[in-house]
């Protein structure tokens, strides 16, 4: 997978040489910065054996919670209660699936809807500006060279990776992936893991539709829309199992990357959307089926 | 030829006025710039100034000019796409030009700008998905030196350099006069307002609801909706309005794409041609919805127009010239009786034109 993204950045790169402007990378960096994170609570719904369809109506309903709250309480209360909602949000999923016990595919499949309908009501189906110029520079500032979403993302994939590798947590989640029933013999308490894993999804999906807001500095209910698919893609690009256990925070960063890359390389080499959406949609089954290929071989 | 073209347009466009422009005047808009004369208006069908903004002279370099728009998916934007196209082939500039895939796609119309400052462009076009939604997004092309031109869709920020539009309080003032003098002064009207944060929706609305409560105060408005202007919204929402209110006597329409699902609505309710149906600009749907008499009116922008002053405009620009901060492209009222006669070259593409996908 890592040489399929260099061979894609040095094929965009010769094409059109700006690719590999300071510009640019910053400029690709962050508009990866979002799928990163809505990536990274779906690597730990996929691999705990689950999905989560919710995390692209949660960013529009993230953006008007946090550009409402803000607007009233300030900025900092906006954050807090932007990233709050995602965690409530998934919350709900969590209870759903595990006290509930509503397959995680249809849970989050009504979620996607009701999210929706509820940023759109809150809303009233218009965009919310007028929020404090401050809040700009969370969506377009720099630390040195580096672009503030990008430093967001990439903490939260050293984050995600401790999380997954170095707590019970972490271990927990690869254990239900892997076969739920054994986790569940082995005396692990699955309902309570399960609703982490989607209660950390939302964060994350929090923490993307704050960010995404401060870009637009508008809360937005139109935000997101399948922006849940691409996050499940950059899951399995990498080499992640759909069925869970299989994958972690280095396969999501190389699927991340591939889109990432894709998505900003088409543009500068002016390659039309319409064929833009054909060519992801290969390389997404396309990587999937190459990596399925070389594990039937070893 | 293309020279021709134009000055045609305009002529008919100002034909219009000539012949509409002798009822009561209204007030011009507030934001007429002072390069931009505006005609006195008429009362039924207004027209914005129509002015015309002449091609500048081939420049010696070759620009390269980022386009953004929020769709390709209606003839509208085609026609759009085709004036920036063929303008910039005139102009000798090389156009990029990128489409975001509809009104619900704010974020990628932010990377897409952002991608065209990477790509270090001399000027960016842009026709936004949100007022609000792409401030940062203009503010960082304009930091990184390259202008912006604003078309059709304004972004709410004083940094972009021009603003071509058509005069969209015209637009929904005389879509008012039209439905008020229609239903002789009293009537059950809704409103399909179109795209959510979008200048053209929210200045068009506002100014069809100001213009019916001052002028046709028994003309009452029963509801109104947005959505992503589509047929299908258009078709879902009028279907949703006709179970809710029977008694619906008009429909305004932000743009015709909801107006083409909304005749459709009405036809099947077997209405058709007893509701009053609004409009703005003239997809062929529309055209054959109204030689049926489903769709009674619609205001024509030209939207060819549009494209090709925005081009004009960056190369005046990046070319050291005064940009007028505000253009107004004009405007002309189709019904069933003038269908037959209008010029479409500055309203649609030619037939058959499609644009290029590299």
């Amino acid at each position: 997978m890592p040489a399929v993204i260099v061979a894609l950045a040095v094929v965009f790169g010769s094409i059109n040489p700006n690719f590999w402007s300071a510009t640019n990378l910053a400029n690709v960096s962050r508009q990866m910065s979002i799928l990163a994170l809505l990536a990274l609570g779906q690597t730990f719904a996929i691999l705990s054996g689950g999905i989560d369809l919710s995390v692209g109506s949660m960013l529009a309903l993230v953006s008007v919670v946090c550009a409402q709250q803000m607007k009233v309480y300030g900025l900092a209360a906006g954050i807090a209660a932007g990233v709050l909602a995602g965690g409530l949000t998934g919350l709900a999923n969590g209870l759903i699936i595990a006290k509930a016990r509503v397959p995680p595919f249809i849970a989050t499949l009504g979620m996607l809807v009701a999210a929706r309908g509820a940023a759109l009501t809150l809303s009233g189906g218009l965009p919310i500006a007028g929020l404090p110029r401050q809040f700009l520079t969370l969506g377009a500032g720099y630390i040195g060279p580096f672009p503030i979403p990008t430093v967001i993302a990439v903490a939260a994939f050293a984050l995600a990776h401790v999380i997954l590798s170095r707590t019970l947590f972490g271990r927990y989640v690869y254990a239900m992936g892997s076969n739920e029933e054994a986790a569940v013999l082995s005396g692990i308490n699955v309902a309570n893991y399960k609703m982490l894993v989607y209660v950390t999804s939302g964060l994350f999906a929090g923490l993307a539709g704050v960010i995404l807001t401060a870009r637009v500095i508008s809360g937005q209910p139109t935000l997101g829309e399948v922006q849940e698919l691409y996050s499940i893609a950059a899951v399995v690009i990498g080499g992640g199992r759909i069925s869970g256990g299989v994958g972690g925070v280095g396969t999501t960063l190389m699927g991340v990357l591939v889109l990432g890359i894709l998505g900003n390389g088409l543009n500068l080499v002016q390659v039309s959307s319409y064929i833009q959406n054909i060519v992801i949609g290969a390389i997404i089954v396309g990587a999937v089926w190459i990596d399925l290929a070389r594990e039937r071989r070893r | 030829m293309k020279e021709r073209i134009e000055r045609r347009g305009a002529l008919i466009a100002l034909a219009a006025v000539v012949i509409l422009g002798c009822g009561r005047g209204t007030q011009p808009s507030q934001d007429v710039s002072p390069g931009v004369t505006p005609v006195p208006s008429a009362d039924v069908a207004a027209t914005a100034a129509v002015t015309e903004y002449a091609r500048p002279a081939k420049p010696s370099r070759q620009y390269r000019i980022g386009v953004a728009i929020p769709h390709l998916s209606n003839p509208h934007y085609v026609g759009q796409a085709y004036g920036y196209i063929d303008e910039a082939q005139a102009l000798g500039a090389q156009v990029t030009l990128l489409e975001a895939g509809g009104y619900q796609y704010l974020d990628k119309q932010v990377a897409q700008v952002e991608d065209l400052i990477a790509s270090k462009v001399d000027a960016i076009i842009l026709a936004a998905i949100s007022g609000p939604g792409t401030v940062s997004a203009v503010e960082e092309a304009v930091a990184a030196g390259i202008p912006v031109i604003n078309v059709n869709v304004m972004t709410d920020s004083d940094q972009v350099v021009a603003r071509i539009r058509s005069d969209d309080d015209v637009i929904g003032r005389m879509q008012a006069d039209f439905m008020g003098d229609r239903l002789k002064g009293a009537g059950n009207v809704v409103m399909l307002r179109g795209a959510p944060g979008t200048s053209w929706a929210e200045i068009r609305g506002n100014a069809f609801r100001k213009r019916v409560a001052e002028k046709y105060p028994n003309v009452k408005i029963l509801g109104e909706q947005y959505s992503q202007s589509t047929p299908v919204d258009g078709l879902r929402l009028m279907e949703d309005f006709l179970q809710t209110f029977p008694q619906i006597t008009g429909v305004y329409n932000g743009a015709d794409s909801t107006a083409v699902g909304a005749a459709q609505a009405i036809a099947s309710a077997g209405k058709a041609g007893s509701i009053v149906i609004t409009a703005t600009d003239f997809q062929p749907d529309t055209e054959k919805f109204i030689r049926e008499g489903v769709i009674t009116a619609s205001v024509l922008q030209q939207t060819v127009t549009m494209g090709r002053w925005g081009v004009r405009a960056a190369i005046n620009h990046l070319e050291k010239k005064q940009v007028p901060p505000v253009l107004f492209t004009g405007l002309v009222l189709a019904t069933k009786e003038n269908v037959g006669t209008l010029d479409l070259s500055t309203v649609r593409a030619p037939d058959g034109w499609k644009p290029p996908s590299r």
